[in-house]
């Protein structure tokens, strides 16, 4: 793959990609210890309490990352919440194209922006489930004891429809992540710009030309600098 | 199939002495504050008349137990019809809590607390021959509550013996209490404790049909299942797609870098 283009393009701030990094090690202390109290071979994790200690810490930071992320970054946060909710002609194409999206070919794609219409798709359904696992798992959390058989019940399905939804969202976020090699995006904070043009060229064509590309030595490729945060993310 | 044992509460015997509540509460060393049984009493008005009783709250071992089948530990157990504790499984989620169609089981010190008719910490029963009960539990002897009723209205045995009886006295009583019944012969797969009501169960606070609802169920044996069987799911056959996706992924960038002029890298 002698062709691979040594040009870096800036996709996420420090800032992002440690609130980013902080959710998944909540999102999955939370998944696991709730995983325990479900599947019956795990329950030895539960007994004892450590599990839910650890669901009911985990639940903390889990809940507060958003409202950290609004503060810190509020036009990204503005930003990601507008574009996740619009779908124009070009998304509804995309995801025409999505079957093959899914099995590796990016050809014949609309040209997408910073966000692709599967990323939209994927955050907005983010949103929503996160706001439903975190509601009702407060409700579960402070009402404990008051809620009734079927109070219990019907909050409980809630909560694990929605974590279930938030799995599926995970497993594919990790799966495109890794077919496509966009993992450096969350690691370094930069993509190549053979991902960015087969992925996101309208994002890319419209960058600033003094930051989206940002070239450090070839040979270290995606790794080495983090660069100044003045550059593309934005 | 194992024995299913009981304890049957006959409320005309019942003197509400509380000697049931003190002996449980010691015998079982709980700590201040907590307790297995509480015995109160109602009066109420009835045709210009009053009328009383002792009332019973304590844990009604159902057969299909609504706590049990939320337990997501299986601190919560039925063993010989009789739903049994094992603390030490317990994690405090306290499902049981709001399971319970009658509000029994507690949460006390991270543990759930309740009566488990005086089983051993490991709710293991001991049959050995007796000629009262037909077995025998902790040292070799009835439930604290049952063993010192000074009036027997507390019996533990075989549950279908202590039924049998339990209907004779009924049969007896209804002369002078037309609404006497056995309470619990038959919802929820049977209860373990078996009272003997005077009157219709509501003059008790007790539910005339006590029900679990079919939330619970669907819950636990169908969203429960299908949210971690899908998940599961969606993991492995993300996981053999990406074989394939990642071959032809491979090949559509080759024939990019061969379409690509060499050189023809630059943006725009």
């Amino acid at each position: 793959m002698s062709s691979e283009s040594p040009r870096l393009v800036q996709r996420y701030l420090r800032a992002q990609r440690f609130i980013h990094w902080i959710g998944v090690a909540s999102f999955l202390t939370l998944l696991f210890s709730g995983i325990a109290l479900l599947f019956p071979p795990l329950s030895f994790l539960a007994a004892g309490g450590l599990s839910r200690l650890m669901h009911q810490i985990a639940a903390i930071p889990f809940v507060a990352l958003p409202l950290v992320y609004a503060v810190l970054l509020p036009r990204q946060t503005k930003e990601l919440l507008i574009e996740s909710f619009t779908y124009a002609r070009e998304d509804w194409e995309w995801f025409k194209h999505m079957p093959a999206y899914m099995l590796g070919r990016t050809r014949g794609l609309p040209p997408q922006g910073r966000l692709n219409a599967g990323q939209k798709l994927h955050h907005a359904g983010t949103f929503l489930m996160f706001g439903t696992v975190a509601v009702s798992g407060f409700v579960l959390w402070v009402g404990k004891g008051r809620l009734g058989a079927n109070g219990l019940a019907c909050t409980a399905m809630v909560h694990d429809l929605a974590m279930l939804g938030l799995s599926v969202l995970m497993i594919g976020h990790v799966y495109f992540t890794f077919l496509y090699d966009a993992f450096s995006a969350m690691r370094t904070g930069f993509v190549t710009e053979e991902y960015a043009r087969m992925e996101h060229a309208k994002w890319l064509a419209a960058l600033p030309s003094e930051g989206f590309a940002f070239a450090p030595d070839a040979s270290k490729s995606a790794e080495g600098s983090e660069g100044d945060t003045k550059s593309a993310a934005e | 199939m194992a024995v299913r044992y009981a304890i049957s509460i006959d409320l005309d015997r019942c003197i509400g002495c509380q000697a049931c509540a003190v002996a449980c509460q010691t015998g079982n060393e709980l700590p201040a504050g907590d307790s297995f049984i509480t015995v109160s009493d109602t009066v109420q008005s009835r045709g210009g008349g009053l009328w009383g009783s002792f009332v019973h709250h304590r844990c009604f071992h159902c057969d299909a137990a609504a706590c049990v089948t939320v337990c997501p530990t299986g601190a919560l157990a039925k063993q010989n019809g009789l739903t049994v504790i094992e603390p030490e499984k317990c994690t405090a989620c306290g499902y049981c809590t709001d399971a319970c169609p009658f509000d029994v089981p507690h949460i006390r010190d991270n543990r759930v607390s309740k009566c488990t008719a005086c089983l051993g910490a490991r709710g293991r029963i001991v049959p050995v021959p007796d000629a009262r009960a037909g077995l025998l539990l902790r040292d070799g002897q009835e439930p604290w509550c049952v063993e010192t009723c000074p009036s027997q209205a507390l019996r533990f045995g075989e549950r279908e013996r202590l039924l049998a009886e339990a209907k004779s006295r009924v049969a007896a009583l209804r002369s002078r209490y037309p609404n006497a019944a056995v309470y619990g012969e038959t919802p929820l797969g049977g209860l373990g404790l078996l009272m003997i009501l005077l009157d219709r169960p509501d003059a008790y606070g007790l539910p005339a049909k006590p029900v679990v609802p079919s939330t619970l169920t669907v819950w636990q044996d169908v969203v429960q299942p299908a949210a971690s069987g899908l998940s599961a799911l969606a993991a492995a056959a993300m996981g053999l797609m990406f074989i394939v996706a990642r071959r032809q992924h491979a090949r559509e960038k080759a024939e990019i870098a061969e379409e690509t002029p060499v050189g023809g890298q630059d943006h725009e």
